[in-house]
């Protein structure tokens, strides 16, 4: 089992993409092997929707919800960041339940977006 | 240089208010490039965080398109030059006086990503000055939904001139108030272009904005939480969000959420967010759901 301190990684603050991110790689390759993962939130204080979004709702591409439920446990999680958290899980659910042809159609354009901007 | 000079009028934050704003930036959006902009304050008798940060804002813009603001301190009433002096702006603009502490929260200009620099502001200067009664909790959950803001801001704006912010606590009615302004694309054409949809009216792309799932991120993934974050927390807090952004128009309180086409247009987004100073006002939960996440 691998144990992940989120406030050894990003602070007390888990509100960004690039530290959703950062956690998103740490966690990404356990959970394909197959491992459980605990991601500890003890001493994190803010959490925001862009860190949960790259950290935690992406995962959704690659790994039925069974799997998550079994092989991710959250740990000291406080009241604002379940509720923040199961937020961005339920948008994420609906966003990777849209059909791929669609997903890629909103992601070329997110894509092509970002390249003339 | 050519010059320009803009009369600044009081300024509060009501519609009309707003057009002022619109007014303002339309006048220097004429005048082009090059132009030096002197700010006349002698009709001036009161600015709003919201005006103090479009004001900022506005001198940057000038600045980015090779001009000179310059800020008539002769012209100010002496409250108004007082007001700008404590919260930091005249210091921003380039006056020697630092500023010092008082019943504003400090002007802040980001010209890029500092969230711990954000938060150590909107915990320090604005909800930890003993004016909001409210648990550490609770400065914790406002925080991070404050942050919403600033990362719509700074990853959809594309704003040159960066995020402004200004705030202010009104002792008599026992409210808080935030204003963040960027320079930026706006939400309505990012709504419109996301949307695939060029025709939407700036209240329906606004509306569009403020959807849970909808987004306009610039990368891939399931994203388009913040807006609605936000949008549920005024409601539990009955606090009042105030956006004005292009040609849109939301505003989103205890009563509900209203979306218009703007009174006036601007190049970017401006958002007021007022808080209640008492916690009995806040229904957040304190429970953590037992129920699988996924």
């Amino acid at each position: 089992m691998q144990h992940i301190a989120v406030k050894e990684l990003v602070g007390e603050n888990a509100m960004t993409l690039d530290d959703g991110e950062a956690i998103f790689n740490q966690i990404h390759d356990p959970l394909a092997r197959g491992e459980t993962v605990e991601l500890d939130f003890d001493g994190v204080e803010i959490f925001a929707s862009p860190f949960f979004n790259a950290g935690i709702g992406r995962l959704l591409a690659d790994f039925q919800p069974d799997i998550l439920n079994s092989h991710l446990i959250f740990q000291h999680m406080s009241a604002l960041g379940d509720g923040v958290l199961r937020r961005v899980i339920a948008n994420a659910k609906e966003y990777y339940a849209a059909s791929p042809e669609h997903r890629q159609t909103i992601d070329r354009i997110v894509h092509e977006t970002a390249a003339v901007m | 240089m050519t010059e320009l000079t803009l009369q600044i009028p009081r300024i509060n934050d009501d519609p009309a208010d707003f057009r002022t704003l619109a007014q303002l930036w339309e006048q220097v959006r004429v005048a082009g490039d090059g132009v030096e902009v002197r700010f006349d304050f002698s009709q001036c008798g009161f600015l709003r965080p919201n005006a103090v940060v479009f004001l900022g804002g506005l001198a940057r813009v000038i600045g980015d398109r090779g001009g000179k603001a310059r800020f008539d301190v002769a012209t100010m009433r002496g409250d108004v030059r007082t007001n700008l002096e404590q919260n930091g702006f005249a210091h921003a603009m380039g006056a020697d006086l630092p500023p010092w502490k008082g019943n504003s929260i400090p002007y802040r200009e980001d010209f890029q990503q500092d969230e711990d620099g954000v938060v150590e502001y909107l915990k320090d200067n604005w909800l930890g000055r003993g004016w909001v009664n409210v648990s550490h909790e609770l400065v914790n959950a406002i925080a991070g939904q404050m942050w919403e803001i600033y990362a719509n801001a700074f990853e959809h704006s594309g704003s040159r001139v960066g995020v402004l912010s200004c705030g202010q606590y009104f002792r008599q009615r026992r409210e808080l108030v935030l204003a963040v302004a960027d320079f930026g694309v706006g939400i309505p054409s990012n709504a419109r272009f996301h949307a695939g949809n060029a025709e939407l009216s700036g209240e329906e792309a606004m509306q569009w904005a403020f959807v849970r799932g909808t987004s306009t991120a610039q990368k891939p993934g399931p994203r388009g939480m913040g807006l609605d974050l936000l949008k549920d927390f005024m409601r539990v807090s009955h606090g009042v969000l105030v956006i004005y952004s292009h040609d849109g128009y939301a505003r989103i309180d205890e009563r509900g959420e209203t979306y218009q086409n703007s009174p006036a247009f601007f190049e970017g987004t401006l958002v007021q967010v007022t808080l209640r100073c008492d916690d009995t006002y806040y229904s957040l939960s304190n429970e953590v759901d037992s129920a699988p996440y996924f």
